[in-house]
């Protein structure tokens, strides 16, 4: 069942549509339930409802929106389609696609790879093979058969390539392929455009006897190619050809590039009904011509409607032509010599193989130079003159130098702007009483009138020209007294130019100046290019490396990987050679993808010999609409929905509803926010939990030794010594934190206590410097070496923990110490002290030694600034304050006196204090005066 | 949709047995709350053991200048050199009616309020019954029981009401004799030409009515949205409303219009009337009755001297 472009899978559902009327029917009937309610003061209601109000019947809206529900739903299930397509090929053993990918395929690409993939779909759903073989690409390609997923994945790589499609080779490809698969059928998907060699390729295509052929060519060719540039007198002039068949007519427009891509010129091109091709002028001026770098025609975005120009649009050839055949071994001397240096840049540079100007002139122009220089030539021989003077007719542009030649030479009026005095006129000198002449200002009418004359350039020789009545108008260039230096005339198309002087240095220094190249080039800007040439491009003969391509969507672009350097006189447009400019920045070659000639010829459907039907080209649209129905009946029972609630007047007095959503919202929101939290926290950097942990607390921190017991103990006596500060201070310390010296982070202790084991491994120089940098930055590291009893009593020996210790120090920068003297702020910080013992008694503390702070007998503690940095003790300190988890004393203290140990937590106190508060407790002792102050 | 208000379904059969004992389940658990609203309320409650016009001996007391020689105590005032007056108990023998409404009306309780109307009424005649009989007042219910003085007021009047017939809408008022207070409790909803009609015998005769209107707050605010089908508990009369929520300013005006003028009727009697909300405590408008009544008592007493 087809219907407006739309069909049912299951049309036979439709007739529930039938049932509709019953629906209503039904609707209708049933009106909503009011709410019933038991309302005591009814009499008193009654007379407020003045009439009864009975609607037996729902209102017609919602009626109608419910039969809408139900037809929607008898419609979904229906299972409609929009734009259904048919199958274009099943059944078939194999599917074979041969798919333009030629330039010509570019505008419309899309849609010729969305047919192909429908095909290939087609195939899937069979389970066929599927070949697919692209015929712009290279012949080696692979083709397949793939399967249908394989085959969609290489066409979805593939692309239109800027090339002409190569059908005889890519279809004899197919064609052997084909011959492992009988009975395939083969989709050609064309580009619409008949090559040569068409009818040989689809036979042997056709050949293997397919049991289906599907054609696909667009229904209208509209690509249009710029099939030439001509640079002519007047204007530039734009071919561009459309395909054959297109009868209407038809106004293109064409626009010129510069090399940056700017659009410098445009021009409307009209085809005539039922023409083909069609001409459009750019009259813009001649400077602005010779910056075209490609012509393209508007909207073609296909590789042939834009053509790159190069040199033989746009740079002259010039002919050299000199006389002093014998001055070539002194190049400085040669007339041409500074002349080639000024046109070399911008101009191809010919010059004739025989100084015999009867030889040279005709060779000369046989290459069609746009400019011919004449250095010094005086008189021509007759044949040679005439073709001159031809060529000069024909628009040449022949620019002459004087020297003694030309001095000595009859006037010829044809080869020469003014007439000319014979012989020359010398300027200063030892005969003349003349000056040198420099340049005056370039009169506004001639060509050079916006040059900046050249202040440093003098003439002392020159020839003369005759006075006449048109010499100020020929007059290009002139010197201070008015004699022309440079005339020049147009004869017929062409043009004379004589420069006064000669092209060497001797007569003047004009040729050494830069005025000179610029007049020189504005003079071949002005003549006109004699035609191209085939074969001379400037590197003549070499391979050009590819400079910019035109892309398949007529773009120029630089070039792929795979364009190659092309090859003198190959002009074959391949994959390898994509058309663009070869060459470098100095100069290009224009490497076009059709001839001038070219013409665009419809494909004609070829003779098969099985059936053939034609497909379009076209995206795949068809539309199942069930779900879109689906989805509109959910949203009329949505409707549906809110209708009844707000006819039973539910909105209202549900405002709990309305709470519960704006709750939902609300939590709704709040976890959008706490989301990007979380996101937030995983970004912490590793450790940052355990600084946290660190820097939150007030720990103690002791040095990890590796000995087991040693650091138990540690562990043990800083937990005692954090028990004791919370019991007696305000100082509530964390747990006690178990260091590594050479990978854990130091600053975030104030004190590390660190009991020096012998047995450990000595720490690495890393650790020491660590440590030595965490003393300097502020920190105290408590050495505590535990041997106050292991020494011995001879004074000379160490122990091996002292000796350790020493080791340890002599890598770090301990300054002088002294054991705590009486006064030290250590023995008041907190309890007052005369004796730090540990498990030990005995043993000093040594603290770095206040050495200059005064000793003041009105003060009971020592002045200082700074806390030590470094204390050292024999008396086992962590011992003393080690306690279990019950509390109770670890070691006994030796000897074994509870007081001792109570002094011993005390030291620890003190020392804590000391290293939290500094030396504040020696400002202690102004209190008694600041209590005065007071008035206590 | 929830329903706002329903039927409470204890005294909704008409059947005499089921809703005895449903009665009877309820009354002890209203005469309970009666007796804490009452032991409430007692300290602010004067009661009638003061000096008044009686037969028994209160006290005495020195006599005072200007008051009538008659008064005097002449056997005690022979004991001293001052002289006395005896003054007697008042025993004015003070009888207070008291109705509620028992119609199917008064079943009515809306989700706003934890109580039925019935509920709330019979719970504020039981506990003004508490507390009349505690300060030893005569109390009644017209049509179920004659004036009695019992301390146990509360209980003998549920127990007369549990083992009443059917009782009458609006039950006879003729017994009630002059100086006697009424309270009558009920939601008052009639049309109020009928309710001052039913009333009018009440003024005839003297009495001192105090009527209690129990209204449901649902009844007051109309809350009703909506396609609304309303009926009535009484007649069952059923009315829709395409839209109730328009109607709403309507009715409110003639709910208050009707409360209005019964209230304004009963105030140019000297009657008092108060209006409770079921939602609110019924703590509440015992005070308020209460109030009421001592006013009166206080008013009478002055009269009475």
């Amino acid at each position: 069942m087809n219907w407006l472009s739309l069909s049912f899978a299951q049309p036979f559902l439709l007739w529930g549509l039938i049932a509709l009327p019953v629906i209503w029917w039904l609707l209708r009937l049933t009106p909503p339930r009011p709410q019933s309610e038991t309302f005591p003061p009814l009499k008193i209601l009654a007379r407020v409802i003045k009439r009864e109000e009975t609607p037996h019947k729902s209102p017609w809206w919602l009626t109608l929106l419910r039969l809408m529900l139900a037809a929607l739903v008898i419609l979904a299930l229906a299972d409609p389609v929009l734009n259904p397509r048919e199958k274009a090929a099943s059944g078939n053993a194999a599917l074979a696609i041969v798919l333009d990918n030629g330039w010509a395929s570019s505008p419309d690409w899309d849609e010729r790879a969305a047919t192909a993939a429908r095909l290939i779909g087609d195939a899937r759903a069979d389970d066929q093979p599927v070949v697919l073989a692209l015929t712009a690409e290279e012949q080696n390609q692979e083709i397949g058969p793939f399967d249908a997923d394989t085959a969609l994945e290489r066409l979805a790589a593939a692309r239109p390539r800027p090339v002409p499609v190569n059908r005889p080779a890519i279809y004899g490809r197919v064609a052997t392929a084909l011959e492992d698969l009988p009975g395939a059928a083969i989709a050609v998907l064309t580009d619409g455009l008949a090559t040569s060699g068409d009818e040989a390729a689809f036979r042997q295509l056709f050949g293997g006897g397919p049991a289906e052929i599907l054609w696909a060519a667009p229904e209208r060719l509209t690509v249009t190619a710029a099939t030439d540039a001509q640079n002519t007198a007047e204007a530039f002039e734009v071919t561009a050809t459309r395909a054959g068949g297109d009868a209407a007519p038809r106004q293109v427009v064409a626009y010129a590039s510069d090399d940056k891509g700017r659009r410098v010129a445009e021009t409307v091109i009209t085809f005539g009904t039922g023409a083909a091709r069609g001409t459009g002028r750019m009259q813009v001026p001649f400077e602005l011509r010779n910056d075209f770098v490609s012509v393209g025609i508007e909207g073609e975005n296909q590789a042939a409607g834009l053509r790159v120009l190069d040199e033989n649009t746009r740079r002259r050839r010039i002919g050299l032509l000199s006389q002093s055949e014998a001055d070539q071994a002194q190049p400085l001397l040669s007339p041409l010599y500074y002349i080639k240096r000024a046109l070399s840049p911008f101009a191809d540079l010919v010059e004739p193989s025989s100084p015999e100007l009867t030889e040279a002139i005709p060779e000369l122009l046989d290459q069609k130079p746009a400019v011919i220089v004449m250095a010094d030539v005086g008189t021509l021989p007759e044949a040679a003159r005439r073709a001159i003077i031809d060529w000069v007719d024909g628009g040449g542009t022949l620019l002459r130098f004087a020297g003694p030649r030309l001095a000595a030479a009859d006037n010829d009026e044809d080869l020469l702007p003014v007439r000319l005095r014979l012989g020359e006129r010398s300027l200063g000198g030892a005969l003349s009483w003349t000056e040198p002449q420099p340049v005056a200002e370039f009169p506004a009418t001639g060509p050079f009138s916006d040059l900046a004359p050249p202040r440093d350039v003098v003439v002392n020789r020159q020839v003369l020209a005759e006075p006449s009545p048109d010499i100020v108008e020929r007059s290009w260039a002139n010197l201070a007294d008015g004699t022309p230096l440079v005339t020049g005339v147009k004869r017929g198309e062409g043009q004379i130019v004589l420069f006064h002087v000669t092209p060497e240095a001797t007569w003047s220094n004009l040729p050494i100046s830069g005025s000179f190249v610029e007049m020189l080039r504005r003079i071949v800007q002005l003549s006109r290019n004699q035609g191209a040439l085939a074969e001379a491009n400037a590197e003549g003969g070499k391979a050009l490396a590819p400079y910019r391509m035109i892309s398949a969507d007529g773009l120029l672009v630089p070039p792929s990987p795979e364009a190659e350097p092309l090859a003198a006189g190959d002009r074959a447009v391949t994959l390898k050679n994509p058309p663009g400019l070869y060459g470098s920045e100095e100069g290009v070659v224009a490497h076009n993808l059709l001839a001038p000639d070219a013409e665009l010829t419809p494909l004609a459907r070829p003779q098969a010999p099985a059936p053939m039907s034609a497909i379009r080209y076209g995206f795949d649209q068809q539309q199942p609409l069930k779900g879109p129905l689906f989805a509109a009946a959910l949203a009329l029972l949505a409707l549906d929905t809110l209708a009844v609630l707000w006819l039973g007047g539910g909105l209202r007095r549900k405002p709990k509803l309305a709470r519960g959503a704006a709750a939902l919202l609300a939590a709704a929101i709040g976890l959008a926010m706490i989301a990007p939290d979380t996101a937030r926290a995983q970004d912490e950097r590793a450790g940052e939990a355990e600084a946290i942990d660190a820097i939150s607390k007030t720990r103690m921190a002791y040095v990890i030794t590796g000995n087991a017991s040693v650091d138990a103990t540690s562990r043990a006596g800083m937990a005692g010594l954090s028990q004791f500060l919370a019991a007696k201070t305000a100082l509530e310390p964390g747990e006690p934190a178990g260091i590594n010296i050479a990978s854990d982070e130091l600053a975030f202790y104030p004190l590390i206590y660190w009991p020096v084991d012998p047995a450990a491994a000595m720490p690495s120089e890393e650790a020491i410097a660590r440590i030595d940098a965490y003393m300097q930055s502020g920190g105290t590291v408590l050495f505590d070496t535990r041997d106050q009893y292991s020494t011995g009593f001879d004074s000379s020996s160490a122990s091996p923990a002292t000796l350790r210790l020493r080791e340890i120090l002599s890598g770090l920068n301990v300054p002088p110490l002294e054991p705590v003297p009486e006064d030290h702020v250590l023995t008041k910080s907190f309890f007052i002290l005369p004796e730090f013992p540990g498990r030990y008694r005995g043993s000093p503390l040594w603290v770095e030694a206040s050495l200059n702070a005064p000793v003041r007998t009105d003060r009971p503690v020592r002045v200082g600034d700074g806390v030590t940095p470094i204390m050292i003790t024999g008396n086992d300190f962590a011992g003393a304050w080690a306690i279990d988890e019950s509390g109770q004393s670890l070691l006994p203290t030796v000897p074994n006196d509870p007081l001792q140990r109570l002094y011993a937590m005390r030291a620890g106190v003190n020392i804590v204090m000391y290293m939290l508060t500094g030396n504040y407790k020696s400002d202690q002792v102004h209190v008694p005066i600041l209590l005065e102050r007071l008035g206590q | 949709m929830a329903r706002i208000g329903e039927v409470s379904p204890r005294v909704a059969s008409s059947d005499a047995l089921v809703r005895a004992r449903a009665r009877a389940a309820l009354l002890p658990d209203l005469l309970v709350e009666a007796g804490r609203v009452a032991n409430n309320v007692i300290a602010g409650w004067h009661g009638r053991r003061k000096r008044g016009i009686g037969e028994n001996f209160w006290q005495f007391r020195p006599y005072v200048e200007g008051e009538a020689v008659s008064r005097i105590d002449w056997r005690r005032s022979a004991r001293d050199e001052h002289l006395y007056v005896r003054d007697r108990e008042w025993e004015a023998a003070h009888t207070v009616w008291l109705w509620s409404d028992p119609s199917p009306s008064m079943l009515y309780k809306s989700h706003l309020a934890p109580v039925s109307k019935e509920s709330r009424a019979l719970v504020l005649i039981l506990a003004l019954a508490e507390l009349l009989s505690r300060s030893g007042e005569r109390i009644a219910w017209p049509g179920v029981t004659d004036p009695f003085s019992a301390r146990n007021g509360a209980e003998r009047l549920a127990a007369q009401l549990m083992h009443a017939p059917e009782l009458a809408a609006r039950p006879d008022l003729m017994p009630v004799r002059r100086f006697s207070d009424v309270v009558l409790a009920g939601d008052f909803l009639d049309p109020v030409e009928e309710t001052i009609a039913w009333l009018d015998q009440l003024a005839r005769h003297g009495a001192r009515a105090h009527l209690i209107e129990i209204a449901d707050p649902a009844e007051e605010a109309f809350p009703y949205t909506g396609r609304t089908e309303f009926s009535d508990p009484e007649t069952g009369d059923k009315l829709t409303a395409g839209r109730a929520e328009t109607l709403a300013d309507d009715y409110r005006r003639l709910y208050i219009a009707r409360r209005e003028e019964l209230a304004s009727w009963c105030k140019r009697l000297g009657w008092s009337y108060t209006v409770h909300h079921t939602d609110r405590p019924a703590a509440q408008a015992l005070v308020a009755v209460h109030l009421a009544m001592s006013a009166e008592v206080g008013y009478q007493m002055e009269g009475s001297r």
